[in-house]
């Protein structure tokens, strides 16, 4: 944990009734997200508005406490590693269930992190079990069963990496490591009840392992921006998590956590180093300040300073061939600010002569597209869930360049004392062929009744801690 | 042989107080043994001149004429001095062989009354004649000290000074972690009253002056998890053991006695000791799951007890004292208090924005209890820890519509989240006792323990 991160939550954690009033039982709590929550499988949540409802719904093997180290969750304890960072000893607590009522067991973690690594469709949160020894095989289709992976008893489950990590725990402690029922049921603190193209409704869960939520039922829905402005002004949502502010009361904002690194395609060939130089000369603070709606801060590594200290950009070094007279920059439709990132970076490219033309994808072309190569230049958003750098390294790495980039960054900052970090990081940016841009988060408004918010340190709000002023009763 | 029997009872009858016979009041006691511990009157010398102060005008009469009359039945010749500007020069100008100077009072603290005198003798000494001022023998110094009855607590009582507070706020205690609920009330073999706190981690025992006496260690495997840890405790008559007290998620209620210097289960209640006052105890039950009480007040430890209505309480607090119009109040989660008599019928109109922090006591000992509360002003916005803490207020209600104010205090530091209500300071009233918990340097909790009192003696 570095200590930037470490005061990051030292501001944003605040101790649970720090209210004049003890918690109130009761109410439904109404939330405005920059979209509809649709996908609600911890494995396959990238957006925002996925990842508040994934975190409603199901609860992480390890917590982050208030002091920013790793806490236990599921995990009665944090795991310690053994056999120089290779071996962890996964030990679940006593008594757990799942919002169905059935036990949570070391099997269920066990196929929990398998499940990330199934071929079709790809997660990408792969990033959490490729460190597992046999990973890349199950990956790869050549073996069914992760062997990395040994269930020692209903709540002992042991788990052996392909290569030394002692950082391994700060990834079980990431949303997609979350456990799932063979059913599909959470350990968090709401259960599904229903879900349409609108909103997601969410019934308490009554065997949530910290007892049930102060609310009842919370619904998550997605109206655009003047429509949670004009609804929280109306007393029909208690909490708008956008990007923009929506009036109310301003109770701080999301640590920004969605990182954007320009990522140049190898079919540049020795252009993409000179198009990588006009990329890192940018004015990053200005990019975002200017282009970004939400709190916003420049990256000088690519991982954003909460979790590595910023350092002065490193200027990259050897040959570069001539600036392409064209190219293609790729962009994931529904990524917040990236269209208007593009079209600045379309400014900057073009006062060097180049012209670029903008592709918008869908979140399932745009990874394929990223995976072929077929692009120039691609912003790739991504949310970073793990908070110790190797992890997190490895969680950009995955999204830009897959599995094998994914471990060689997790193994090339392990154990890295903080101090080397950045350095390493400036190392394994020109490895990727990455530019870091910006890193941006969420503003959070809400009425005055609202009581509990409490952004996470890896950017979310625990959904379970809200509660109602007087219980809900309106 | 009927009539060895008839005489051995009456012997009997004779050796052992009459049952149902009155105690000696404490300013006869004090009397009786300040009188033993000055002993007869020397042959010729009976005269005595009695000069009694007190801290309160009121009591010196009254201890005047008890020492007046213990002393007149152990052979001197009482002469009463009142008002006299140099009671030695208007004892020996009277021709009195003794001066004995009372002073009386309340002892801060307990409940006892105490006289101190001081025994001059006036006769002239025979190799000092021409010193009229200079004593014959060394004088003497007596004491005697009883139990203060509720008689002589209401005569010792000091009256308000002009100008002073209605009551005053001081810190009592600091203590480690975070205290979820307190009762304040007598306990075996603590002298004087005792405060009762619930953490999470166990109960804890205290003198009225905040020093430890007994704890224990809860252990809360079998309970369920509440997000939120809450907790009832009370002080009253629960059979074997006067301290009751329940967990939020915990299966059942627990009876505590004091043994050996700790604190241990001598019993269970199956239903949640809310709390306790000379109108009775109530019992309710937590909300499934929650740390919120159901709408239950039941003067028995009833499972089956309905709820009154739907809405969740934060706290339920006794009166210490019964005989006033109200006996109990009850707080809902959305922070109005509705007021009960003994009988659990409403006693005056709700009171809205009353904090979780409560008590009910008769501070100034008008026979109705005021409402003692902190004052909540709840913000969503998170608060950011080691820089500014949060403050709250304690304020003292009348109980009555629009419930005025009758004292604020400045800023406290923490969230006053618990509050009980007893006779702390010893002089007959009620005292309450709030805690607030306050953030620790090193990340944890821990809680500070206000008085609240009209006491007179506390007011600076």
């Amino acid at each position: 944990m570095t200590r930037p991160l470490a005061a990051t939550l030292g501001l944003l954690l605040a101790v649970p009734a720090a209210a004049d009033v003890p918690p109130a039982y009761g109410g439904t709590i109404r939330i405005a997200l920059p979209s509809a929550p649709r996908v609600l499988d911890p494995a396959r949540a990238v957006e925002p508005a996925d990842l508040v409802a994934v975190r409603a719904l199901h609860a992480p093997l390890l917590e982050i406490g208030a002091d920013g180290r790793l806490a236990p969750g599921l995990l009665g304890e944090v795991p310690a590693p053994e056999v120089g960072g290779r071996l962890f000893r996964l030990r679940l607590a006593p008594g757990l269930r799942f919002s169905d009522g059935t036990p949570v067991t070391a099997a269920d973690v066990g196929a929990s992190l398998a499940r990330l690594l199934v071929r079709e469709p790809r997660s990408p949160h792969a990033w959490v079990a490729l460190p597992i020894l046999g990973a890349d095989a199950v990956q790869e289709g050549r073996a069914a069963s992760v062997a990395g992976l040994r269930v020692l008893s209903e709540r002992e489950l042991l788990v052996t990496l392909a290569f030394p990590l002692p950082e391994y725990p700060w990834a079980l402690a990431a949303l997609p490591a979350a456990v799932v029922s063979p059913r599909g049921a959470g350990a968090g603190p709401f259960a599904l009840a229903t879900q349409d193209g609108r909103e997601a409704r969410l019934a308490a869960n009554a065997h949530h392992r910290r007892g049930r939520p102060f609310a009842d039922a919370l619904v998550l829905s997605g109206p655009d921006a003047r429509g949670a402005a004009r609804a929280l002004r109306a007393g029909a949502l208690d909490l708008v998590l956008r990007p923009e502010p929506a009036g109310g009361v301003a109770v701080g904002s999301t640590p920004p956590f969605l990182a954007t690194v320009a990522a140049t395609s190898p079919r540049l060939g020795a252009g993409a180093v000179a198009v990588r130089r006009v990329l890192a000369a940018l004015d990053r603070a200005a990019l975002g300040r200017l282009f970004a709606r939400g709190p916003v801060v420049p990256l000088e590594t690519i991982l954003p300073p909460a979790v590595v200290p910023g350092a002065p950009p490193r200027t990259e070094g050897g040959p570069a061939g001539p600036l392409p007279p064209r190219l293609v920059l790729l962009i994931r439709a529904g990524a917040p600010d990236q269209r208007a990132l593009a079209e600045r970076l379309q400014v900057k490219l073009f006062d060097h002569h180049v012209r670029a033309s903008v592709d918008e994808e869908p979140p399932a072309r745009f990874a394929a597209r990223l995976a072929s190569g077929d692009y120039d230049v691609a912003l790739v958003p991504v949310p970073i869930l793990a908070l110790a750098p190797a992890v997190a390294a490895g969680e950009v790495a995955y999204a830009v360049r897959g599995p094998a980039a994914a471990r060689r960054a997790m193994a090339a900052l392990a154990g890295a004392p903080p101090a080397e970090a950045p350095a390493r990081l400036a190392t394994l940016a020109r490895a990727l062929e990455v530019v870091p841009l910006v890193a941006t988060g969420l503003r959070a408004s809400a009425t005055p009744a609202l009581q509990g918010v409490a952004p996470r340190p890896d950017g979310g709000v625990d959904p379970g801690d809200l509660w109602l002023l007087g219980g809900g009763a309106r | 042989m009927r009539l060895l029997t008839v005489a051995v009872l009456a012997a009997a009858c004779a050796a052992a107080p009459a049952r149902g016979a009155p105690r000696p009041s404490a300013l006869t006691s004090t009397a009786e043994a300040l009188s033993d511990a000055l002993g007869p009157p020397a042959e010729g010398r009976r005269a005595l001149a009695l000069a009694v102060e007190a801290r309160v005008p009121s009591l010196a009469a009254p201890v005047e004429a008890a020492v007046e009359g213990a002393l007149s039945r152990r052979g001197y010749a009482v002469t009463p001095l009142r008002g006299a500007v140099d009671p030695e020069a208007a004892a020996r100008a009277g021709g009195q062989d003794w001066l004995l100077r009372v002073q009386a009072g309340l002892v801060p603290g307990r409940r006892e009354l105490a006289l101190v005198g001081e025994l001059v003798p006036m006769w002239a000494s025979f190799f000092l004649q021409r010193h009229p001022g200079a004593r014959a023998i060394p004088p003497r110094l007596v004491q005697a000290r009883a139990d203060a009855d509720p008689e002589t607590l209401l005569l010792g009582r000091e009256g308000r000074r002009a100008g002073a507070p209605f009551a005053v706020v001081r810190r009592l205690a600091r203590l480690d972690g975070r205290v979820l609920a307190l009762a304040v009330g007598e306990v075996p073999d603590v002298e004087g009253a005792a405060i009762a706190a619930a953490t999470p981690d166990g109960e804890r025992l205290l003198s009225a002056a905040g020093a430890p006496i007994a704890a224990r260690a809860a252990d809360l495997g079998s309970a369920r998890p509440v997000r939120e840890p809450a907790a009832v405790i009370a002080i009253g008559d629960y059979g074997r053991g006067r301290v009751a007290v329940q967990h939020a998620g915990a299966p059942a209620g627990e009876v505590l006695a004091v043994r050996d210097g700790r604190l241990e289960a001598v019993g269970a209640l199956v239903a949640a000791p809310l709390c306790a006052g000379e109108a009775g105890s109530l019992f309710g039950a937590y909300a499934p799951g929650t740390g919120a009480l159901l709408d239950v007040l039941s003067p028995r430890a009833d499972p089956d007890a309905r709820p009154r209505s739907p809405r969740l309480l934060y706290r339920v607090a006794a009166a210490p004292r019964g005989g006033g119009p109200i006996a109990f109040a009850a707080l809902g989660q959305d922070l109005r208090l509705e007021l009960l008599d003994a009988g659990l019928a409403p006693a005056g109109p709700s009171l809205e924005g009353v904090g979780a922090g409560l008590a009910l006591a008769d501070l100034d000992g008008d026979g109705t209890a005021e409402v003692i509360a902190s004052a909540p002003s709840p913000s969503p916005a998170p608060a950011p820890r080691q820089s500014t803490p949060r403050a709250d207020r304690i304020r003292i209600l009348a109980p009555r519509a629009a419930a005025p104010l009758l004292l604020e205090s400045g800023p406290i530091e923490g969230a006053i989240l618990a509050g009980a209500a007893g006779d702390l300071t010893g002089d007959g009233l009620d005292d309450a006792v709030l805690a607030a918990v306050v953030a620790t340097p090193d990340g944890g909790a821990a809680t500070d323990l206000y008085l609240v009192t009209a006491d007179p003696r506390e007011v600076p």
